[in-house]
């Protein structure tokens, strides 16, 4: 189902003041449910094959246009630096593109605190090489139109003996669309002012869409560096991509050890996210899980941290409040509005099992393709790995860090704020390990067809 | 934060600080006779505490150090006709009262100097972690105090102007030498602590009585 249907078929509109059908659908279009799909990483050797294949797929890349009533299946297609370069983009455009993404997600790794077992050096191939040119994803929420959609990019990149497909990822079918951790996810998203629906209860107010579509202003009331020429930036955004690999036996043997019953357990869960596994925010459900109100897009997400300051209901270091305070008051002067992403999460692998222990468990393949979106993806990436993810300074936890997708080191704590006492949980481990990540630009539709239809004159650089 | 950043093994570290410690002899030769002997005079004292370092001096992003979770940004940069005046009128307003600076939540302190008869400044800070990361947070949460402070300024170039970065860059100056007493204190943990021993004292008296 789409957000529309999910919503009962109604949402209330506002005016669409952003080129709609010009931006990709994926910067907007929420994920189905249940969902499926593809993220196919291709590589691109020969500069006209590269070319000719945007020219065919331009077609069959779904716009933002009615965003909210989606159609059964669509592609995205998004191009990293690399690639760029690989397409033979004019020298001058490929200047102006910020520094972190011309030298990609891999050799960023002191910025994004990429250390350790998160170190580039141990990605899985083809992430960090330097060979994933582009990014052509699949999203759908039947498996036959899945597969048949999958099947028609197929048929168009592999005609190419000059493009190669280094990966292809499939994603969803899960049962219940549970992240690998067994959680609901993809709940809390930012509104975006001029994107034509209402904000849903609790979105808060319509953030700029400069944040997240280049082209646009931004919070800071100017819009944001665009790559040039014009058609090339406008309407385009950034796409960060990482994998993470769950160490789900790691995670079961943690809540064993820190609770007794199975109550305990998931009410532990829960606070290291801030959600029940439902959905069903603490805030609203402080003691006891409520599937029903989980499952509801019109009420989960409809709160704020104004009767939660010090957090007795959700912990201040919780995953869903350090991602996104709300209201909170922080130790640090930060503005929320501007470190807001537009998130696709995309469960791979294995379901998440329960009684799973071993670890071995932590190696089956399975974890997520997280994808998030904004026009100042890089920097945006960059602040939260370092600010909010890997230091609880903002928040007045020290060098805690977030417990759910944090590198911990070890004696690493997490805090539980309760009456009388806090509850400290010592040895909190990583449970979710990057395995591969990069940057793309998600152009506009304009912006493929400009690229598909560059003149070869311009392809020396 | 404590990232993991490469350290020098230990007989590295001894190798350098012999070495430090001949080129430093080698230059007070030349240094008048009281320098001559107090640097004899505490000699064997300053080995072992250079041998055994507590903290080390770290980059803080650009330019600038960092030790632990404090860095210290020192600038100097010349003044617009008419910036000086302006900006010691509003200094003086201020009076040593920066609400502001406690809303941002990371600063230890601040400094305004005036050298050269009022034809720079000289700005000194120590502070939690990195800045560059919440420019955005300023440009939408504090501006005006920031283009006030600073507009007397040759060249700056406003601080929603994306240039801002690279202006106080350009102006900064790592500094030589620095000193912080708890470099694994941020301001947060300082008020926290305060906080946490205030009620211990409070807890205390009530046992003691
Ligand atoms: C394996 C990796 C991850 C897992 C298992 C995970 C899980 C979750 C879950 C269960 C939620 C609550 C439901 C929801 O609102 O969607 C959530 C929310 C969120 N996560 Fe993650 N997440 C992961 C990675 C990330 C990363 C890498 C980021 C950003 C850098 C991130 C940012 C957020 C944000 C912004 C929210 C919404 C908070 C709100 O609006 O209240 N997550 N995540």
């Amino acid at each position: 189902m789409h957000l529309v249907d999910r919503l009962g078929g109604e949402l209330p509109r506002s005016p669409a003041t952003l080129a709609l059908d010009d931006i990709q659908a994926t910067v907007l279009r929420y994920r189905p449910e249940p969902y499926y799909g593809t993220h196919v990483m291709l590589r691109i050797d020969d500069q006209r094959a590269g070319r000719e294949l945007l020219r065919n797929l331009t077609p069959y890349v779904a716009s933002a246009a009615e965003w909210w009533r989606a159609g059964e299946a669509w592609i995205s297609v998004a191009v990293s630096f690399t690639g760029m370069v690989a397409l033979g983009l004019p020298a001058d455009s490929l200047r102006s593109f910020p520094e972190a993404f011309r030298s990609g997600m891999a050799a960023q790794s002191d910025e994004l605190r990429d250390y350790g077992p998160n170190d580039p050096k141990n990605w899985d191939a083809p992430f960090g090489t330097g060979q994933v040119h582009m990014g052509v994803s699949v999203f759908s929420d039947s498996a036959q139109a899945w597969g048949e959609t999958m099947e028609m990019a197929r048929h168009h990149y592999r005609r190419f003996a000059g493009i190669t497909e280094l990966s292809a990822q499939d994603f969803g079918a899960q049962p219940g669309d549970l992240n690998p951790l067994g959680y609901r996810d993809s709940i809390g998203q930012p509104a975006i002012e001029g994107s034509g629906v209402e904000p849903l209860p609790g979105q808060g107010r319509p953030i700029k869409a400069g944040e997240f579509i280049l082209g646009y202003p931004g919070e800071g009331g100017a819009p944001l560096p665009m790559p040039h020429p014009d058609v090339l930036g406008r309407n385009g955004t950034f796409v960060g991509l990482r994998k993470y690999q769950s160490r789900v036996g790691t995670f079961n043997r943690f809540l064993r050890e820190h609770a007794r019953t199975e109550q305990e357990r998931e009410l532990l869960a829960a606070k290291l996210v801030g959600r029940w596994r439902s959905g069903a925010p603490l805030t609203l459900a402080p003691s006891q899980d409520d599937p029903a109100l989980g499952a509801d897009p019109r009420r989960n997400n409809d709160f704020t941290y104004a009767d939660d300051p010090h957090g007795h209901q959700v912990p201040l270091g919780s995953h869903m409040r350090r991602m996104n305070p709300r209201d909170t008051v922080m130790t640090r002067l930060a503005d929320v509005n501007v470190h807001r992403i537009i998130r696709r999460s995309t469960t791979f692998g294995a379901p998440y099992d329960p009684d799973a222990t071993s670890t071995e468990a932590d190696e089956v393949p399975r974890g997520l393709y997280f994808l998030f979106l904004s026009a100042k993806a890089m920097e945006t990436m960059e602040f939260l790995q370092q600010e909010w993810i890997n230091n609880g300074n903002f928040m007045d936890l020290g060098d805690e860090r977030d417990p759910n997708i944090g590198l911990q080191e070890e004696g690493a704590t997490f805090t539980i704020p309760r009456d009388p006492v806090r509850r400290r949980i010592h040895g909190i481990q990583t449970f979710n390990v990057l395995r591969g990540g990069e940057y793309f630009f998600m152009p506009s539709l304009s912006a493929l067809t400009w690229i598909g239809g560059l003149p070869a004159a311009s392809t020396r650089l | 934060m404590s990232t993991s950043t490469p350290t020098a093994t230990g007989s590295e570290q001894v190798r350098t600080v012999q070495q430090k410690l001949e080129q430093l002899r080698d230059l007070f030769a030349d240094a008048p006779e009281v320098g001559r002997k107090a640097l004899e005079n505490v000699l064997t004292e300053l080995k072992t505490q250079v041998s055994e370092p507590r903290t080390r001096m770290e980059s803080a992003g650009r330019v600038g150090s960092r030790q632990g979770n404090v860095s210290e940004l020192t600038i100097i940069a010349p003044f617009a006709p008419g910036g000086a005046e302006r900006l010691r009128a509003f200094l003086q307003l201020l009076d040593g009262n920066f609400d502001g600076a406690n809303k941002v939540g990371s600063l230890h302190d601040m400094r305004f100097v005036f050298l050269d008869n009022d034809t720079k400044l000289l700005f000194c800070t120590a502070f939690d972690g990195d800045w560059d990361p919440y420019i955005d947070d300023f440009v939408t949460q504090i501006p005006d105090y920031l283009d006030i402070l600073s507009c007397g300024l040759e060249g700056w170039p406003g601080i929603r102007s994306p240039e801002v970065k690279d202006y106080l860059a350009r102006h900064q100056i790592t500094a030589e030498g620095w000193y912080v007493a708890h470099p694994d204190l941020t301001v947060a943990d300082i008020s926290r602590l305060k906080r946490v021993g205030q009620a211990v004292d409070e807890f205390l008296d009530k046992v003691g009585d």
